[in-house]
């Protein structure tokens, strides 16, 4: 295949794609700026980080045994060490633990 | 919440390095993916030109694993697009909660700002907080730009390179920079109830569309709601 062209379809698709990711990239702050929030959308949107932060991590987190511990782990020290290294230690208790459970 | 500030003209080389040096642990585990990603492109028959343009206008890895697994398996191109407009839906659940720092921001910069809004460059401006300028914003996010767009190229001109991340505990990666991202916003046993009804959503919905991203909404609307009824319940 000639490395210099693109498929044209291929194209339409990633441009697609890539505007309508944009959009959703742009469009919080969009949204939030022309709506009033009461007290109780105003909680759960400051909830909201959190939650989705918690969302993205507790499948693979409690996928199995050995991931759930590195995973309570990581929250045991991730207070008290810098991020690089509580991310570090994680990695490498997950290897281990992978191994021996 | 005051606006991102526009860091004063001497700070900005120390605020875009700032941001640079927090990117590098995600960088270390998102290359990886990328090489990988790059590699399974190319199996899917996307020219090394290909990847650059996918990663260079979508920028949004869990996305662009999705598109390369449809359009390799000969997807409509349709099918594609509404797949990772689907994936990419969260980010108006992040963006929502940075909208006091954007208040304000002309629409050109924050535009442009907005474009570089992963997981990681969005959960790193949160724990930012006040400090939050610009100079660290495109330190971060301009880091993993050129990182993915690199590695995702190499993946794809080196074709099968890398076997399998998950072999040397870098999908753990991830899991790890949330984790800490968390714990930065816990303020105590107040966090836990959204929490937890964020845990037990995501994993009941992940339980029924495995894989899918609906485990992600389902967790920010349940955690939201429980949050939403406390706040009332408090005022």
């Amino acid at each position: 295949m000639d490395g210099m062209m693109v498929d044209g379809a291929l194209l339409a698709v990633i441009v697609a794609a890539g505007l309508l990711t944009w959009l959703t990239r742009v469009g919080g702050p969009w949204l939030i700026a022309r709506i009033r929030l009461g007290p109780a959308a105003n909680a759960a949107l400051e909830a909201t980080p959190g939650a989705v932060l918690v969302a993205l991590v507790a499948p693979a987190a409690l996928s199995r045994p050995s991931d759930a511990l590195a995973t309570l782990f990581v929250c045991l020290i991730a207070r008290r060490v810098p991020m690089a290294v509580a991310v570090a230690l994680g990695v490498a208790a997950v290897v281990v633990l992978r191994r021996v459970m | 919440m005051s606006t991102i500030s526009l860091p004063s003209p001497a700070s900005v080389p120390r605020e875009v390095a700032l941001g640079a040096v927090h990117a590098l642990p995600i960088l270390a585990g998102a290359v990886p993916f990328g090489l990988l990603l790059g590699s399974l492109a190319a199996k899917a028959g996307l020219t090394p030109l290909d990847m650059g343009l996918m990663s260079g206008i979508v920028f949004a890895g869990s996305s662009q694993f999705v598109a390369v697994e449809l359009w390799g398996h000969g997807a409509p191109g349709l099918a594609v697009v509404a797949s990772v407009l689907l994936v990419n839906l969260r980010h108006l659940l992040m963006g929502a909660t940075l909208a006091p720092r954007f208040h304000g921001v002309p629409p050109l910069r924050a535009g442009l700002a907005l474009f570089f809004m992963t997981d990681e460059v969005w959960a790193l401006a949160l724990r930012r907080g006040q400090g939050l300028t610009f100079g660290y914003w495109f330190g971060v996010g301009l880091t993993l730009y050129v990182g993915w767009l690199s590695a995702t190229v190499a993946g794809t001109l080196a074709g099968a390179l890398v076997a399998d991340p998950a072999a040397w505990g870098l999908d753990f990666t991830f899991i790890a920079v949330f984790l800490c991202l968390l714990a930065g916003l816990w303020t105590g046993v107040g966090s836990l109830p959204p929490w937890l009804a964020s845990a037990g959503a995501a994993l009941a919905v992940n339980a029924l569309t495995p894989g899918g991203p609906w485990h992600i909404l389902a967790g920010a609307v349940a955690g939201g709601a429980v949050a939403a009824w406390r706040g009332k319940a408090v005022s």
